[in-house]
Order: C-alpha cells, then sequence, then structure tokens
C-alpha cells in the first residue's frame, strides 16, 4: 500500500472520529443490519469494521464495509460521536478508486455507485426474484426515469 | 416475502384497501416554482429550505420536462417489505405512514421505491415522505398555477350498467326471442351471420351466396369501428362468463397456458378443417353457438352440442375469460380486425399512477394490462387484437387515465426516450469515471 492511500485511510479515520472509539458496543445495538442479514457478525457491525480499520492494514480491501447501508443508527447512540457511515462511505470511495469496488453495485445509467451487492441481495431476498430495471439506478436517475416516463 | 401473485380480492380480506384522496399532479400546469417544497418544509419542520420537504419538483431542462416526485401510498408497498426497522406501515385507510422515531434513515425504502420517492435530506440524510399531512397538503393549498390537486378518486363506475343491460338484452335477444342464432340469424329483412361460420361454409361448399356476405360483414364492420365490442357487450356466451365467473377463483394461469396466439391457430385449423370435411367442423361444437341454439331453458339444459361449454367454463377457473383469451376462434377473427380498427384504449402516462394503483389490471377481464410494466413505472400499451372493449379499466380508473381514443390521436409515448437501462448482466460494473 503506498503512503498516499495510507494517509487517505487516516484522513477518513480522523474525520469519522474512529480514534474516539471507546468500545462500548452501543453502535451495535441501534444497527439495523442485525434485522437484515441472518450471518450478521462482529466482522460486518459497525464495531467489526471500525475494529479492522484501526489495526488492519488494508481495511477498503476486506469484504465486511459492503454490508453497512449507510443510515446514521450507530452516530446516534455512540457517546463520542463516532461516525461509522462516514468511515464506511469514505473506505468504499477509495475502495472504488484502487479498482476493488468487487461488491459495490454502480447505477446502470449513471455509473455512480450507489449501494452495496449484499445489501441489495437483502431487498431481493424481500422482495422475490424480480427483474426491475429501476431497482438497478441510483435515485436520482430514478426519480428522472419517472418524470421522462410520465410527462 | 412480497407476494408479486396477491390479487385484490385476497387484499381485501387481509390487508387494507387503500380508499383515501389522492394526491394528484399535472405536469401541464406546473411551472416548477418549487412553492410546494417550500410549504412542506415550512409545515412540518417550520424551516423554507426545500431540501427537507417530501415533495421535489423535478425539472429536467434539457428534455424539457417536470414533475413532482412524492409518495403515491402503494397499494403493495415494497418500502413497506424492505424496511428493516418496520418503520414504514399501513394505517386503517390505507395511508403509508413512516414512523420517524422508529426510521434510522437507512434508505432502503428509496432503493426499493420504483419513483424513489421517499427523499433524503442532503444536509441531515434524514428521509421524509409525505403524509398527505392528515387530509389537508400544504402543498396544495400553496400551489400557485393549481397543478397539485388532492381529492378523492373519482371513477366513472356507471359505465357497468349500460353494459350489463346491454349485455342482458342481448342475450335475451339472441338465444331466447329471435328464432335463429347469431351464426346465421335474421329478422325480417334484416340478416346477421357469423363471420367465421362464414368461412367455413365458403370452403366447405366451394360457393358463395352473395345475400350472406354483406350479413356476415356487419360484425366485422362493427368491429373495425368499435373494437371487439362483440365479445365484451354482444356474445351471449361472454354474458354467462361475465356472470359465472364472478364466482369462480382465481389464482392464475400457469406460463405454460398464456399463448394468445392458439386462437388464431384454432382459427385457421376450422377453416382447413372445413375445407377438407365438407361441412363446418367449429360450429356444432362453438359455445357461442351452442348457447344460441338452445331455444329456451329446456334446450339450454339438455342441447345437443352443449359438451364444450362445460370445458370453456371450466377454463373459466383460474383467470377470467380464458376461453376468449385463448380458444375463442371468433374472437381470434375479430382481433385481426380490430388490429386494424378505428378505435383503441390507451393508460395515459400523465394521469396513470401506475405502481401504486395497478386497478385496470386487476379488472381487465382479458388480462392485457401488463402488471410488469406497471411495476416498472411504465403505462402500458393495450393490444387491441386482445381488447375486448368491455371498458372495465375506464370504468375503474380513479384517475381516469385509462380512455378510449381513435387510432390516430396522439397519446403520451410509452417508452422512455434518451434513458436507456442496460440488461442487468454481473453484479458490479466499472465506473465510467
Amino acid at each position: 500500500m503506498s503512503e498516499e492511500l495510507e494517509r487517505r485511510v487516516e484522513q477518513i479515520m480522523t474525520e469519522s472520529g474512529v480514534f474516539r472509539c471507546v468500545e462500548c458496543g452501543k453502535c451495535v445495538v441501534g444497527c439495523p443490519m442485525a434485522k437484515m442479514y441472518a450471518s450478521f457478525s462482529f466482522e460486518i457491525s459497525p464495531r467489526g469494521v471500525l475494529k479492522k480499520a484501526l489495526l488492519g492494514p488494508d481495511p477498503m480491501k476486506d469484504e465486511s464495509i459492503w454490508f453497512c447501508t449507510e443510515c446514521n443508527a450507530c452516530t446516534e447512540t455512540c457517546p463520542e460521536g463516532v461516525s461509522c457511515r462516514d468511515l464506511t462511505a469514505g473506505l468504499r470511495k477509495l475502495a472504488v478508486e484502487v479498482g476493488m469496488a468487487g461488491q459495490g453495485l454502480f447505477c446502470q445509467h449513471c455509473g455512480k455507485l450507489f449501494l452495496p451487492s449484499h445489501v441489495m441481495k437483502y431487498l431481493e431476498e424481500r422482495l422475490g426474484k424480480v427483474q426491475w430495471q429501476f431497482l438497478h439506478l441510483c435515485p436520482p436517475c430514478r426519480r428522472e426515469r419517472y418524470v421522462l416516463l410520465n410527462s | 416475502m412480497l407476494n408479486l401473485n396477491k390479487r385484490s380480492s385476497d387484499r381485501n380480506s387481509s390487508g387494507v384497501k387503500s380508499n383515501h384522496p389522492a394526491l394528484v399532479f399535472d405536469p401541464r400546469l406546473c411551472t416548477g416554482c418549487r412553492t410546494c417544497e417550500m410549504v412542506c418544509a415550512q409545515s412540518h419542520f417550520g424551516t423554507v429550505s426545500s431540501g427537507k420537504a417530501a415533495i421535489r419538483s423535478l425539472c429536467l431542462e434539457e428534455q424539457g420536462k417536470i414533475f413532482s416526485i412524492y409518495c403515491q401510498h402503494c397499494q403493495e408497498p415494497l418500502c413497506l417489505e424492505v424496511c428493516p426497522v418496520k418503520a414504514i406501515s399501513r394505517n386503517a385507510e390505507g395511508l403509508v405512514c413512516l414512523d420517524s422515531k422508529a426510521c434510522v434513515d437507512c434508505g432502503l425504502c428509496i432503493a426499493a421505491c420504483p419513483e424513489g420517492a421517499p427523499l433524503r435530506d442532503p444536509e441531515t440524510h434524514q428521509v421524509q415522505k409525505c403524509d398527505l399531512c392528515k387530509g389537508e397538503p400544504a402543498c396544495v393549498a400553496a400551489c400557485p398555477s393549481q397543478a397539485l390537486r388532492y381529492g378523492p378518486a373519482k371513477s366513472p363506475s356507471w359505465i357497468r350498467f349500460p353494459r350489463w343491460a346491454v349485455q342482458a338484452v342481448a342475450f335475451f335477444l339472441l338465444v331466447i326471442v329471435l328464432v335463429g342464432t347469431v351464426c346465421s340469424l335474421s329478422l325480417g329483412d334484416f340478416n346477421l351471420t357469423c363471420p367465421v361460420g362464414f368461412l367455413q361454409e365458403i370452403v366447405a361448399s366451394q360457393t358463395i351466396i352473395l345475400a350472406t356476405i354483406a350479413s356476415a360483414l356487419i360484425l366485422l364492420v362493427l368491429t373495425v369501428f368499435f373494437g371487439r365490442v362483440f365479445c365484451g357487450w354482444l356474445c351471449p356466451f361472454g354474458f354467462i362468463l361475465d356472470l359465472v365467473g364472478r364466482f369462480f377463483p382465481r389464482f392464475g394461469n400457469p406460463k405454460i397456458l398464456r399463448a394468445r396466439q392458439t386462437k388464431y391457430s384454432v382459427l385457421a385449423a376450422s377453416i382447413v378443417g372445413s375445407a377438407a370435411v365438407g361441412h363446418q367442423v367449429f360450429c356444432p361444437v362453438c359455445p357461442i353457438g351452442t348457447v344460441c341454439r338452445s331455444y329456451g331453458v329446456k334446450d339450454f339444459f339438455f342441447g345437443s352440442g352443449l359438451a364444450v361449454i362445460p370445458v370453456a367454463l371450466a377454463l373459466e377457473i383460474g383467470e377470467k375469460r380464458n376461453w376468449c383469451r385463448y380458444l375463442c376462434p371468433v374472437g381470434a377473427l375479430f382481433g385481426l380486425m380490430a388490429k386494424v380498427g378505428l378505435m383503441k384504449v390507451v393508460i395515459g402516462a400523465h394521469q396513470c399512477k401506475k405502481f401504486s394503483c395497478m386497478e385496470c389490471a386487476e379488472v381487465c377481464p382479458v388480462g392485457i394490462v401488463d402488471k410488469e410494466m406497471l411495476r416498472e413505472g411504465v403505462s402500458p400499451a393495450l393490444s387491441m387484437a386482445e381488447c375486448i372493449m368491455c371498458l372495465r379499466c375506464v370504468e375503474h380508473c380513479p384517475y381516469g387515465a385509462a380512455k378510449v381514443r381513435l387510432k390516430g390521436q396522439a397519446v403520451r409515448p410509452h417508452g422512455v426516450e434518451g434513458f436507456s437501462v442496460t440488461p442487468v448482466t454481473g453484479t458490479s460494473r466499472e465506473p465510467s469515471s
């Protein structure tokens, strides 16, 4: 890993307040992922992602960053105001930049990263095996498509 | 899991069917002033920052399009299915409510909505959704150009009365009063001949009786002008199917049986068969003819050619008008005529609420309103060869989107111009920098 990347990981971690974590575990309590994935574990929980970012050499290469829905439930309960959402979002962005976005889904129209494939898998699980095109569009493109369809 | 095969009748018993007034938007009147956004944020949060609003005006300047995005309160809300914290529910009136206390702003509802209607505040990342302001939407009151309207959904439900009346009178006349049948009927100087029977007669006897040409053309010309009105409004067997069909269970057809082309094969086979055998082969088993040939109640139950009627009635189990959809050669010939006909039934994209309503797809007896298209957010084009012009879609559409138009009349395009979506192949795609 180049120094430049290391510096950027460091920056993401500082900005999201990872170094303030007191390991109380309150973030896991409100995390909606627990209700989404049958395989929910410490690995993919906000605390696990945070810990791996702190310890691991290449946090953006890890698959566990591709489960989060980027809500803000963990930050709302965190006594230290650590934002796991910003950490995950930053790491995902970095992963896309270095070409390791194997678990990211990109909008079929504009090409932006908009949903991790694990979240899509959950959606498909809930909705049944559906072939709707709109599911593969990011919300702004989806609205644009709807406008074009309607007016 | 979401059950896509669920029908409205099931929904009535298990869930709620919404009957609340709807918020209707007319893009032709909207000026894009965004007053709706401001009053929405004002009434819910006491600020005029439009990012907080649960309604969004989208102006696509390049395409010259304008539209409002807001929650349509679907009959089958996808957001409700995917919400991991169960913050979304349907209340007794059928409104889809978002409990902001339980919501964790994960945005999965946005990811599941065909329209992307739950909106995220770009600053606080909070998810907002229209709650119709407890029956008095602030946006409607403030809209300066009346592009937003709010009121009870109205559908021209009176259409059912003339239809049932015409069907009953036609049945009464054709089956009981008039001696002769629709196959070949004469009333004084007026002659009416079934065009399919006529075709079979020509090839069987290899003679054309000039007098019958005109009488065979009557129904065909009627079809060219008005579509398959015979099937929807006049056919005595269709009337029986409509009557008894109400008591049959509906669970959808297996995919293998959904070949609408079969009826054209039946038509071709009966004509070729007549030529080979030397007499009309389909007419003796034709359910319409059989019903017509039974003079009075006694013959209706004990008539000779009744063998096919139980079959056609049995086909009615599962889906409405299965005989008419897939097998009836008379309908097939009328379908060919209606294809070149002057009328069409359209579902206007302006007014149609698509995935949130789907009433037309529920009531269409021949099932030509594509539910999957509606779920995608597209108003489907209807095939006039299949449409029996019963006008049930017009009768039930709460927003006046389903309507009868002339063939040449322009309607909103049914496709998306300038918006291509490539079919999904893999799980991910490289970003186009």
